[in-house]
């Protein structure tokens, strides 16, 4: 099999002398929260790709750490967010609603927006067919609206296992808008085969509770100043064109008693400053497209011309 | 032909609540607000993790957590975790008794007979004593028969109530690592409880086939084997993750009911001499405040049976 150099999703964009983002009512900041509530299972089946648990099963430490996001950790969460008027954009394992569908009422009577993370977050894309990530992309937004009668728009892969062309099934399927790439700090348009338009939206990893407290083991109160300093530069610069902000975040590592205040110091930080919008991601993505995906896409070209002969 | 049977996208367990029989789906939110005895809302759980490591101990299928980090024979790796067993224990002797916490000794077996003067200190004290298998070079797992696994359980057990004079109702399998029939073994020899999912801050109902243990929070992201040793945080990162726990869970359980703050303690880690000050420090305030008091694993489970909730 030949593998591909780059994802040819996106196209070169330099982040000085782009067109302007204007967010509403003058906001500098796009500041969304993305709450990833997932259901990892005991006893998954087999990945080629990769191991699912990191002990032999049943990895009962590590099952058991994730399910305290959904018995204990989501309350304490969504408290906070409610606490400062924050939205969720829900990043769902979609089989939490048949799981545990008290939590997906929480979230509704939130109007809290759900996208796709996939069924479980121990089945992955990799090695499928495009017919079979078109199936994983269908049942999520069957089960979604079944479970909230809201319509899927947006998309992180499961585990991040995204396959070569997956950012163009999900144009295929009608997804607005896509969280696996990491490319940049404003909306971006994304290149897929499709004519279906197809926003990339910032998710960001340096903000996102698993990489900074569980990969990197920094210490809470230090994740706490990332977040801050991470959102002083956004605001900064968002006054020449809006950035977008996102704090991903799993309640089975946020939601901890030794944690927990670190949202609710981030979220008073965030809101205390009074051009931001609180937005979700259908709303970031929906705004960019409607506004400035033509615009960005004209202003790209000349930095994309093919080379000269 | 995809590499990805179409049974992938089979859901067999997809339905309300786990996706397994040992526990149900509880939310900590439903629990009905309660009272620890003596009007308290919140208890310190102080468990401490009385461990051997074989010098020459497998670091299969895993290694468990603290194991070994250099290549055979490492007198490094062994003396260090040693030191706990007799220097360590005794700075946590005078530690938790000058703030009236009686722990539990979660005991790897295999230390009542090479160290009889440690249990009887353990004793003494009037800390209870529960099994955490035989040593830290027996994890327990699924790669290992039944009947070798019983053995490890028996053997846990009968030299714990030998040593101790104690019933030993409570299990930590070493490393939080169990197979899939750990918990039925356990029920069998007479556990009453367990302490390795770390799903929750309040015990719930655990199902085998020879009845339900009550399974104990006992937190792993809060424990010095976590934060001081894998994580490799300096002790003040310790200490304001554990104040801030604190803080969270003594007003949850003032506002919601009854809390528990679990505290794992390795003597090999936190009780080095730079570190034991702010444990110190730790204690004094938590059992200062109001509602707050401290209880052993077994008390713990006790007060939870007979309140009688789910």
């Amino acid at each position: 099999m030949t593998k591909w150099r780059e994802p040819y999703s996106y196209d070169y964009a330099p982040y000085a002398g782009r067109p302007k983002i204007e967010w509403p009512n003058g906001a500098r900041v796009a500041f969304w929260v993305a709450p990833n509530i997932e259901f990892y299972e005991l006893a998954p089946p087999p990945s080629p790709t990769r191991e699912v648990w990191y002990r032999p099963e049943p990895d009962i430490i590590n099952y058991s750490m994730r399910d305290y996001g959904n018995r204990v950790g989501f309350d304490r969460m969504a408290d906070v967010m409610e606490k400062y008027g924050v939205r969720g954009s829900v990043s769902l394992n979609v089989a939490v609603c048949d799981h545990f569908p008290e939590i997906i009422e929480r979230c509704c009577n939130l109007d809290w927006e759900l996208f796709s993370h996939g069924i479980y977050n121990t089945r992955y894309l990799y090695n499928m067919t495009e017919d079979q990530q078109r199936e994983i992309i269908r049942q999520s937004r069957e089960t979604i609206k079944r479970a909230s009668g809201q319509d899927l728009d947006g998309w992180l892969s499961p585990a991040i296992s995204n396959g070569e062309t997956t950012q163009d099934l999900l144009a295929e399927e009608g997804i607005k808008y896509t969280l696996d790439l990491f490319h940049d700090d404003q909306p971006m348009p994304v290149k897929t085969r499709s004519t279906n338009r197809l926003v990339s939206v910032p998710y960001m990893m340096e903000c996102n509770d698993v990489p900074v407290l569980n990969f990197k083991n920094i210490s809470p109160r230090n994740y706490l100043e990332i977040i801050k300093n991470h959102f002083d530069r956004l605001y900064a610069e968002g006054e020449e064109s809006g950035t977008v902000m996102c704090v991903p975040l799993h309640p089975y590592l946020i939601g901890q008693p030794h944690r927990l205040h670190i949202l609710d110091e981030a979220l008073k930080y965030v809101t205390g400053h009074d051009k931001v919008w609180l937005a979700t991601g259908r709303e970031i993505a929906a705004h960019f497209e409607a506004n400035y995906y033509d615009s960005f896409t004209e202003w790209m070209k000349p930095f994309n011309a093919e080379a000269p002969a | 032909m995809s590499l990805i049977p179409d049974s992938y996208f089979d859901y067999p367990l997809r339905r309300k609540g786990m996706d397994h029989d040992r526990y149900e789906a509880r939310y900590l939110r439903d629990v009905p607000a309660f009272r620890w005895q003596g009007d308290k809302t919140l208890l310190v759980w102080a468990c401490v993790h009385l461990e051997h490591f074989p010098m020459d101990m497998p670091a299969s299928p895993v290694k468990p957590i603290g194991g070994m980090d250099r290549p055979y024979p490492s007198v490094w790796d062994y003396s260090t975790r040693d030191y706990g067993n007799r220097v360590g224990i005794e700075r946590l002797f005078r530690v938790l008794d000058k703030h009236g916490v009686k722990a539990t000794a979660a005991m790897n077996a295999a230390l009542a007979p090479r160290y009889p003067h440690l249990m009887k200190e353990i004793t003494a004290c009037g800390w209870e004593v529960a099994a955490a298998g035989v040593d830290m070079g027996h994890l327990h797992h699924s790669r290992l028969s039944e009947e070798e696994e019983r053995a490890l359980v028996d053997e846990a057990f009968s030299t714990l109530r030998a040593a101790s004079g104690q019933a030993v109702t409570g299990w930590h399998s070493p490393s939080h690592s169990q197979s899939a029939v750990t918990p039925d073994l356990v029920a069998e020899a007479g556990g009453r409880y367990i302490c390795d999912w770390i799903n929750d801050d309040l015990p719930y109902a655990f199902h085998t086939r020879a009845g339900d243990l009550t399974q104990l929070p006992l937190s792993y992201d809060l424990s010095d084997h976590k934060i001081l040793g894998l994580q490799n945080m300096p002790i003040g990162d310790y200490e304001y993750q554990l104040d801030a726990a604190f803080d969270v869970l003594l007003d949850e359980s003032r506002e919601r009911g009854g809390r528990i703050l679990s505290m794992s303690l390795s003597p090999w880690i936190i009780a080095q001499p730079g570190r034991i000050d702010a444990l110190d420090r730790l204690l004094g305030r938590f059992l200062k405040a109001d509602g707050v008091a401290s209880a052993t694993g077994e008390e713990i489970r006790a007060q939870w049976q007979a309140l009688g909730i789910a």
